[in-house]
């Protein structure tokens, strides 16, 4: 191991990780950290010949990034962060005010609630003309929660999610087991499940375990102190809902986005969790179908099989489903068994 | 607790990125910056809460960015621990 004095690169927001053939559309997606941008290549490879991908990462944003490595609280707002991203996405040769033909924006988790921001923030014609929603919670007040709602069984339910996509391994945690136990406790849960799955190392000490969890849990309460005072208005485009199978709020059918969406909301159910969504083969192919349709949906995509997609006449409404797989299949990499009723909603990044 | 020397921070560091990476101490340089470590971000912070639990304090999780070799960060924890031990 020579050492080699160079300094580490700054992180970037734009991320292309593929780009466009001449007169090939791209599609743009916002992304808030916790995995890494790199994590969007399977959706990157999964779209159409001559396609790109451009992916936005609010991670890169300093005041943001550190806010989950500081307690939690991010010095900005969401619509500040937003503007950033946009000022960012709006400068793109590939984006909408050079290229001047329509394209989708989408968003995985926070990034989705981010997108949305950036379309109104934008005039009318640089719009997206849809919004492309992974997983994302909507930023309405009924699905809003104060932080003290974020009890220690589901947030490690959910950090179990996240660590077995982050060491690609499946990670059995019960929320049966987890209820009614402190953070500390269950992470000696969380703990034996994930070196039995081979996703830590045995020697792995408890003080670095419970400072992967903390960050983790900053993360969320950031996303969520960010979200609490937004009171955005409807969409100007309407909204597709891709969800995980494993979602956050499994039992919930619209996130919340039916109050958002006065266009129309869409709503697939893709396989994985909320994290292994991204970078599942399987995933990944459906979620690029459906960012590939850019105009009527009929039109552009006849493989869609949604309900609205046969009927774009439907809106506001939620209108079908359609299962892209099974969340049990030999290649999910984590798993979640979550309590029947969810006790919060939470915007994860 | 007493104060942390710089040379025992870094020989900590270095020990416990050794372990992790399966290669002897003599294998890993002081000055190398650890985004060049094949540690991922999780073994990164999993090595930051244990460094903190041996310290006694937090040293912040962005001092790592601020400090990226194990040279610069061994004289941030010895400087943050002899303040802390003067003043305690």
């Amino acid at each position: 191991m020579r050492p080699r004095r160079r300094q580490p690169a700054a992180p970037q927001i734009v991320r292309r990780l593929r780009t466009a053939a001449p007169g090939g559309r791209t599609v743009f997606l916002v992304h808030p950290g916790a995995l890494p941008a790199d994590v969007h290549r399977a959706l990157a490879a999964a779209l159409p010949e001559g396609s790109g991908l451009t992916v936005l990462d609010l991670s890169a944003v300093p005041e943001y990034f550190d806010a989950a490595l500081a307690g939690g609280r991010a010095d900005t707002t969401l619509e500040a962060l937003a503007a950033k991203l946009r000022a960012e996405f709006e400068a793109l040769p590939e984006g909408p005010v050079h290229d001047g033909r329509p394209y989708v924006l989408a968003g995985w988790s926070f990034g989705g609630v981010l997108a949305l921001e950036m379309a109104r923030q934008m005039s009318e014609g640089r719009r997206p003309r849809r919004l492309v929603l992974l997983d994302s919670i909507a930023p309405t007040q009924a699905y809003q929660q104060p932080d003290e709602a974020l009890d220690p069984p589901l947030l490690l339910g959910w950090f179990a999610m996240y660590l077995g996509a982050k060491r690609q391994r499946r990670i059995r945690v019960f929320a049966s087991r987890l209820a009614g136990h402190s953070a500390e406790d269950g992470l000696l849960q969380v703990l034996d499940a994930a070196v039995a799955a081979g996703a830590l190392s045995p020697d792995t000490p408890m003080p670095g375990l419970r400072k992967l969890y903390d960050t983790y849990v900053d993360g969320l309460l950031r996303n969520n102190r960010l979200t609490a005072p937004y009171r955005p208005g409807p969409a100007h485009a309407p909204i597709v809902l891709i969800k995980a199978e494993g979602s956050l709020i499994p039992e919930d059918p619209t996130l919340g986005w039916e109050e958002l969406a006065p266009h129309g909301l869409e709503l697939h159910t893709a396989p994985g969790d909320h994290y292994t969504m991204l970078a599942r083969q399987d995933s990944a192919e459906m979620i690029a179908r459906l960012v590939g349709v850019v105009d009527n949906p009929a039109v552009d995509n006849p493989a869609v099989d949604n309900p609205a997609v046969d009927n774009p006449a439907v809106d506001n409404r939620a209108v079908g489903d359609s299962r892209g797989g099974d969340s049990r299949a030999d290649d999910s990499v984590a798993e979640f068994c979550p309590p029947t009723v969810p006790a919060s909603r939470d915007r994860v990044g | 607790m007493a104060a942390v020397t710089a040379k025992e921070a870094q020989d900590w560091l270095i020990d416990k990125i050794a372990h992790r990476l399966g290669v002897s101490s003599d294998q890993v340089s002081p000055e190398q910056y650890f985004d060049e470590f094949d540690l991922d971000s999780t073994e990164a912070l999993i090595l930051a809460g244990e460094l903190e639990s041996w310290l006694g304090f937090e040293i912040g999780t962005t001092a790592l960015w601020y400090h990226p070799t194990t040279k610069d960060l061994a004289a941030y924890i010895a400087e943050e621990s002899e303040q802390r031990a003067a003043a305690s």
